[in-house]
């Protein structure tokens, strides 16, 4: 099919009719599961050494704001808030403490996928699709049942 | 001008007839049409209420009841579960569920004409409708794990409605009035059964499991439903009978921390969003608990009521991704989960969003949110001790957030390891409703650049807008202070996982206190009808043997052939009953002398 508008009509509809096609192209999954998007929104996550860039930047950022704290004259409600980077040693040794915690709570309260006899499939509501994973295979029990 | 009985009714009361009829519409096409347009015209009805009268009511059996009632409390909450409710039916469009629609709807209206209410009755009777029509959401599942889940749900909160009920009995009997004036102490007459019955719906700690429980095992749409009014309900419930109670500040200081521990072992995401919503609740809850002392009195219930209505978008918006991502690949446990940004990114993007938005970035809803109470609490910190500790209870818990929600949801589940899945985007629908919800955060969250609009649109509508509009979240302090806080510890995140410290996602299932009756309950019950199908028979025949001793002996004694038969006077065994009759005879004399 030729792109050439016919003589008489209207050049802006080519125009509106690529932008729609561009735009229905951005929108499809190609055959190999990617989505044109990924690459536009996060593609920098694909970055070589994108560990190493997000690590150092995040420290460069941490201390930046600690400087930042010292260079400003915050006035804090409570007193001792008013300390340099009280905020961010908090919420670093709040975040690690709560992470660190997961260790022993995991081997203390994690169990069995089928600990109370439950264990199944996914909702029924799931996409048509897709070949449900353990929708195939019954749990081995029931809750309630003997 | 609006005709007077459109101006008495309840938006609540309109969704739940809707919601009824589209439940028996088969055309999908007029059945969708219906629940996305009455939302709309509730808030439309809404919009027009005048505020502090009652707009309609009835006296039955000398009980004055008011259906509709709208004051700056209950505004914000009615609004922000419509625009749940709007959100909710766009986002199910992709399905062709009557009961789901229907229920959807009608729970939705029953949260509203619940909110709306008046009168105590009225609120009970609309508690126990979103009870009633909240379970089919978790049903709809179809899965046996959502049966019985479904049957622990309906039981908790039927109790919840039961409890309510007797405290609205002792209210009655000892006051004579169903009014909403709040408590002033958990001693009056029926306070504290109250109190209890908002608490199972608030999923206060110990009561709380019932939430973890069913809303993971909701379907895609029903969980989405589920997480915008049941708790927000009763949420609003506190901070209209309960404010000011020193109770509610250390119970919501509580819920803030103890999710947090769960969720970061939590494999299954919906259920860490469920652990998440406790935690959210823990803030307004313990905001509504400062409300009532001092300074930090408007300050307090602004904060609770602008968490309420940010929480309610944002967390709808993270149920709704995860919604997404179980359509596509059939699973959200993080150990199964990981590179879905290649296939579905629009997903991820608004995924990030609601994460940034409930850990409260700036320029995000939950800041503009939060900021108010962590200030209120700030407030009362300065002349009470314990109030600090709250605040700092409060710090860790903002912490724990953004590692739960902020960072785990999106990372094990778009990033992290590619699990290699490969899928189609969520459908147009779904995306749609992310992407509204994601404009309301960032619109909500934004400076007024425009005035009217951005953070300021929403605390004009705050209980006190007054005091609302005096305070200023984008200061310099505020902003920098959050962003150490969050930056550091998102900086703690990318070294503990650099260094190998942070848990990997394992499968399995993480215990609570749901242990309690789906273990122990459950094994005693098993055990006592164990000893009781051994000890039965046993006991029957025992019973049996002493029966017929005792009929053998007393025949040897009194038949005709019997011992008092023979010998002596004649007819003894009559001699004997009339002296016993003599004596019962005498005694009754005596006594009724």
């Amino acid at each position: 099919m030729s792109d050439e508008t016919p003589a008489g009509r209207d050049a802006s509809g080519r125009f509106v009719r690529r932008a729609a096609e561009k735009a229905n192209a951005m929108s499809q999954t190609s055959r190999e599961g990617i989505h044109p998007m990924a690459k536009v929104l996060f593609g920098w996550t694909e970055a070589r050494n994108i560990g190493a860039i997000i690590f150092w930047g995040m420290a460069i950022l941490s201390v930046a704001l600690i400087l930042v704290d010292l260079l400003i004259k915050r006035h804090e409600t409570l007193d001792f808030a008013n300390s340099t980077g009280f905020y961010g040693l908090w919420g670093f040794g709040a975040f690690t403490f709560v992470v660190l915690m997961g260790w022993p709570l995991g081997h203390l309260l994690r169990r069995d996928e089928n600990y109370y006899g439950d264990a199944g499939g996914p909702p029924q509501d799931i996409d048509p699709d897709i070949a449900a994973p353990g929708a195939s295979a019954p749990p081995r029990r029931h809750e309630g049942d003997k | 001008m609006m005709p007077a009985f459109l101006a008495a009714l309840n938006p609540g009361w309109l969704l739940i007839a809707v919601g009824l009829i589209a439940m028996l519409l088969p055309v999908r096409a007029v059945r969708q049409a219906m629940t996305i347009g009455a939302p709309l015209a509730a808030i439309a009805l809404l919009a027009l209420a005048p505020h502090g009268v009652a707009l309609s009511g009835v006296e039955v059996v000398g009980l004055d009841l008011v259906f509709y009632k709208v004051d700056g409390l209950n505004f914000i909450f009615g609004l922000a579960f419509l625009i749940a409710s709007l959100l909710n039916a766009i986002y199910a469009m992709h399905t062709n569920d009557r009961i789901q629609d229907g229920m959807a709807l009608a729970y939705a209206g029953a949260a509203v004409a619940a909110t709306f209410a008046g009168d105590l009755m009225t609120l009970f009777i609309f508690w126990e409708i979103t009870a009633v029509t909240s379970v089919f959401l978790v049903l709809q599942a179809g899965t046996r794990a959502s049966y019985f889940a479904s049957l622990r749900y309906l039981a908790i909160q039927v109790l919840s409605g039961v409890l309510l009920l007797d405290g609205i009995a002792y209210v009655h009997r000892y006051t004579g009035s169903l009014s909403l004036d709040a408590f002033t102490s958990l001693n009056e007459p029926g306070a504290l059964i109250i109190f209890i019955a908002f608490g199972i719906k608030a999923a206060f700690p110990f009561l709380h499991n019932w939430l973890q429980d069913s809303y993971p095992k909701a379907s895609v749409v029903g969980a989405v439903v589920l997480s915008a009014f049941t708790t927000k309900l009763a949420v609003y419930a506190f901070a209209r009978m309960f404010p000011g109670q020193d109770a509610l500040i250390w119970i919501g200081a509580l819920m803030t921390i103890f999710p947090v521990f769960f969720a970061v072992i939590e494999n299954d995401l919906r259920r860490v969003l469920a652990y998440s919503l406790n935690n959210q609740v823990g803030f307004m809850i313990c905001a509504i608990g400062i409300g009532a002392a001092g300074i930090g009195n408007p300050l307090a219930l602004n904060g609770a009521s602008a968490h309420a209505f940010a929480h309610i978008i944002y967390k709808a918006l993270l149920f709704m991704s995860m919604g997404a991502v179980l359509y596509r690949t059939g699973t959200t446990k993080a150990s199964e989960l990981g590179g879905l940004y290649k296939s579905m990114p629009w997903t991820t993007l608004f995924c990030i969003i609601g994460g940034l938005s409930i850990s409260a970035f700036p320029l995000f809803s939950g800041f503009i949110a939060k900021s108010l109470t962590m200030s209120a609490v700030a407030y009362e910190g300065v002349s009470d001790p314990a109030m600090v500790i709250v605040w700092l209870m409060l710090l860790f818990a903002s912490a724990g957030v953004l590692e739960h929600s902020g960072i785990k949801i999106p990372f094990f589940a778009f990033f992290a390891h590619d699990s290699g899945k490969r899928v189609k985007e969520a459908p147009f629908n779904m995306l749609l409703a992310m992407g509204m919800a994601a404009f309301l955060c960032i619109a909500v969250g934004f400076p007024a650049l425009v005035p009217g609009l951005g953070y300021t649109w929403l605390y004009a509508l705050l209980p006190y807008p007054i005091e609302a509009a005096s305070y200023k979240p984008f200061t310099l302090d505020h902003v920098l202070t959050q962003m150490q806080l969050l930056v550091l510890a998102t900086f703690a995140f990318v070294l503990l996982r650099r260094f190998r410290l942070y848990p990997a996602e394992k499968p399995g299932i993480i215990l609570d206190t749901d242990w309690l009756y789906r273990k122990a309950g459950l094994g005693l019950a098993v055990w006592a009808n164990t000893v009781w199908a051994k000890l039965g028979p046993a006991m029957t025949d025992l019973f049996r043997k002493a029966s017929a001793s005792t009929y053998n002996r007393l025949e040897a004694a009194f038949s005709p052939r019997g011992q008092l038969s023979q010998g002596g006077l004649t007819g003894g065994a009559a001699i004997w009953t009339a002296v016993v009759l003599g004596v019962v005879l005498l005694m009754s004399f005596v006594t009724s002398q």
